[in-house]
């Protein structure tokens, strides 16, 4: 309980300066959203990211794309020049007073500046590093430059997804940066309750390629265990377990092997199931050497039901199916309503409050959301600047003519 | 049964015990890297569950199941329920992820077991949370993805949807569940205090669709798939190309002038690099149809690899498109020491994935593969909870520890 009698976020206390730029701004919007004070520092003008789309009211502005609004939700904004000398200066009494550093720069940036791991440790011994490259700090390839794609590529993602007779293809979004966000959060989480024990911070390297590398369910597994090198295979899971089907509305998605006997008796009830009904094809070996012709017959009868009416059917019969929805749907979704997963968070430039995807999970002793939208540029430069470091007015306007800040 | 006491890896989360009811893929992937790093996770199996993905000794158990203990237990018994509540006394955490009324079936909910462990953290990751008009809905890697948005929009315009050809949403709820645990963690260290986590494996993916879910409330405008082009990346080329041999490909993804430059120069400055509707990035990206079939021309006549040397070489950011044999032999993972090998007492050496995260000094030194169906049966039920040898064998004849 903080003075106010308000219970405190899970991660309250615990400093963080972010100077990640799309690869790994989410690692420390997820430590903010559950209570991190995080301190976002772009260099002077803003940071690269806000140049990426989609933009509100799809024109491109720094301060109306909506992919970095969602990325740095909760976190304070300042600007600051690392390459110039007076920056570094500022940037080491923030490292002094900070427990994370979460960065993106290529390898060795940092160091060059006079900034690397040991001039920052020796700052403050129990600094923990969190550096987020396409390939990680070390490695022949450490100084390759990558973006989503090329992470996604590499990392063995793109090769099955994707039909068998198209180009493969990359799974929407940038989630190769989503991931590695992710294990640098829990990085993070585990460097500071080693610190508890041993006093001292810690470097953690973080590669995207690896990232998706441990994402990718059952590629090394095959190739490990029976060396099979899996490839794609359009609308049909790795393991023929599911497929996506066309119904009369859009596509459902369909599990092929479950529950056999009670889909085919739903179907028979319609008068659908066809050859089906043969007492072979209970034998799920039978099964998955005609599956062609199984999801054939499935097809026809996928296509004169709505994908809704399948999958609320379904579901009563424990069916693990579902409509394959738009970002319109997924908005308008009943499930996601009712539990409050949508926050509304409040941007008074534009006069108006945007609903924000929140967070996944709900902690008894974590306050409800009440969320603030990312910072403008540079927005809490006088906060942290002259209430957290004590800098004058005077200072501060030197530092702005030296373009430091 | 083998009478086998490892200790386990003394990591960063050593003396952090974890009473696992987790399975098949999302709830282990979370335990996993909890193991990793050396907490005793303690897998609870029994003889009828031990089946498909949860079988010890496929490959897909031993690889999402390493660094962790199996003891059995047949939780339709009732004397189950009292074990548990042993189990939870002794340990610092309670993780699942079944349907929502399973644990309570049991008996063994957060309400009950709070009672036996006042500061237990318990996280529970349905597929749709614990709450809501959907909550007893199965819910699969898959189905999450289909409802995600991610399906839909991870294909080719004017195609069926095909998604991604594995289940993602997985490891996505898996990642999101070891930060809940390791999150609470820090929080009990700080006050005392215990808690109940309530984690959506369906909203954890919905968490990756965040500029999407924007852009669609805010624009109001469909949003139609885009294969592998993306009108928000200020980036042309940007894509897939075909490359020489059977199945190679190469991406490319050139963000400004220079690098155009570099890409021109490395292709030869053939005419076509010249031309007007090719003279900036908004051009570009109008005319990219054109500016993809052009380049693919270039790339079909050599590898990936050597279009993607030379790109890197100048600055431009390429990449191979791996499959699994490309990864198993990948010369940079493998300087990065990525890929391991790790002793199974049936499967023999297997090969697995370290960890993306890499600290300093790394914990694998002592990790060890999938347990035995109850190969742990001794050390948690005669030396963690003190059974005498007669209740265990007891307990075994009637199949509660089974």
């Amino acid at each position: 309980m903080n003075a106010k009698g308000e219970t405190e976020g899970l991660l309250s206390g615990i400093r963080v300066l972010d100077l990640a730029d799309e690869k790994a701004s989410f690692c420390s919007k997820l430590l903010a959203d559950l209570g991190a004070y995080v301190i976002k520092i772009e260099k002077p003008g803003g940071d690269p990211s806000r140049k990426i789309g989609p933009f509100l009211g799809n024109s491109a502005h720094p301060e109306k794309s909506l992919f970095f609004f969602h990325n740095n939700t909760n976190k304070l904004g300042i600007t600051l020049n690392l390459e110039n000398g007076a920056g570094r200066e500022i940037f080491l009494s923030l490292v002094k007073r900070t427990d994370v550093v979460v960065e993106t720069f290529p390898p060795g940036w940092l160091h060059e500046l006079g900034l690397g791991y040991e001039v920052l440790s020796e700052a403050n011994p129990k600094l923990i590093l969190v550096s987020v490259t396409g390939f990680g700090q070390t490695g022949p390839r450490s100084q390759y430059r990558a973006c989503d794609i090329v992470a996604s590529a590499f990392g063995g993602q793109m090769y099955v997804s994707g039909s068998p007779s198209s180009p493969p293809l990359k799974p929407f979004g940038e989630q190769s940066y989503y991931m590695a966000s992710l294990f640098a959060a829990i990085g993070i989480l585990l460097a500071l309750r080693k610190r508890h024990h041993s006093g001292k911070g810690e470097h953690l390297d973080i590669s995207l390629q690896e990232a998706v590398v441990s994402s990718l369910e059952h590629v090394m597994i095959q190739y490990f265990y029976e060396k099979i090198v899996p490839t794609r295979q359009g609308a049909l899971l790795w393991n023929n377990s599911f497929s996506i089907l066309p119904c009369k509305d859009g596509y459902v998605l369909i599990s092929l092997f479950q529950q056999w006997e009670t889909l085919v008796e739903w179907m028979d009830n319609e008068g659908m199931a066809q050859d089906l009904k043969d007492e072979k094809y209970r034998e799920e070996e039978f099964r998955r050497r005609h599956l062609d012709h199984i999801i054939e017959v499935l097809q026809g009868w996928t296509k004169t039901h709505t994908a809704h009416e399948l999958f609320e059917s379904g579901q009563l019969m424990r069916f693990p199916w579902a409509p394959v929805f738009s970002p319109k749907e997924v908005l308008e979704n009943c499930q996601l309503k009712a539990r409050g997963f949508f926050i509304d968070v409040d941007h008074p430039e534009i006069g108006a409050s945007i609903q924000y995807p929140g967070v996944p999970y709900q902690f008894s002793l974590h306050p409800s959301n009440r969320w603030k939208r990312a910072p403008l540029t540079g927005e809490d430069n006088l906060q942290v600047y002259q209430e957290e470091l004590g800098l004058s007015e005077e200072e501060l306007q030197k530092l702005s003519s030296m373009n430091a800040i | 049964m083998r009478f086998r006491i490892i200790q386990m890896n003394r990591g960063i989360l050593s003396g952090i015990r974890i009473l696992d009811f987790t399975w098949v893929l999302a709830g282990s992937y979370s335990t996993r890297i909890l193991g990793d790093f050396g907490a005793e996770v303690i897998k609870v199996q029994s003889k009828k569950i031990a089946r498909g993905a949860e079988s010890n000794l496929t490959g897909y158990f031993n690889h999402w199941n390493r660094n962790k203990r199996s003891i059995t237990l047949d939780m339709s018994f009732p004397e189950a329920k009292e074990i548990v509540f042993k189990l939870t006394k002794r340990s610092d955490v309670v993780i699942e992820n079944y349907s929502p009324r399973v644990m309570s079936n049991w008996g063994v909910n957060y309400e009950t077991l709070k009672e036996v462990k006042p500061d237990l953290i318990m996280v529970s990751m349905s597929g749709m949370g614990q709450t809501g008009p959907w909550r007893d809905f199965v819910a699969f890697g898959p189905t999450l993805q289909a409802l995600s948005g991610l399906t839909y929009l991870t294909s080719f315009p004017h195609e069926p949807p095909t998604g991604m050809g594995y289940a993602y949403a997985d490891p996505v709820a898996g990642l999101y569940g070891a930060l809940a645990v390791l999150a609470a963690l820090e929080y009990r260290d700080k006050t005392g205090k215990g808690q109940y986590v309530d984690l959506s494996q369906y909203e954890a993916i919905c968490t990756l669709m965040g500029p999407v879910l924007l852009d669609r409330c805010m624009n109001h405008e469909d949003i139609f798939p885009q294969g592998n082009h993306s009108k928000d990346i200020p980036a042309a080329p940007y894509g897939c190309y075909q490359c020489s041999g059977i199945d190679r490909w190469c991406v490319i993804a050139v963000f400004n002038e220079t690098e155009w430059e570099t890409l021109c120069q490395i292709l030869g400055r053939p005419d076509w690099t010249r031309e007007e509707r090719f003279s900036n990035l908004s051009k570009r990206k109008e005319n990219r149809e054109d500016l993809d079939r052009f380049l693919e021309q270039w790339t079909r006549k050599h590898p990936p690899e050597e279009v993607v040397y030379r790109l890197q070489k100048g600055g431009v950011s390429a990449g191979v498109v791996q499959n699994a044999e490309n990864l198993a032999n990948d010369p940079h993972l493998a300087a990065r020491n990525f890929f391991l090998q790790l002793e199974h007492p049936v499967l023999g050496k297997t090969v697995s994935d370290t960890s993306p995260i890499q600290f300093e000094e790394n914990p694998w030194a002592n990790w060890r593969g999938a347990p035995l169906l109850g190969e742990d049966n001794r050390y948690v039920y005669m030396e963690l909870l003190g059974f005498t040898e007669g209740e265990l064998s007891s307990y075994l004849e009637k199949g509660i520890i089974g």
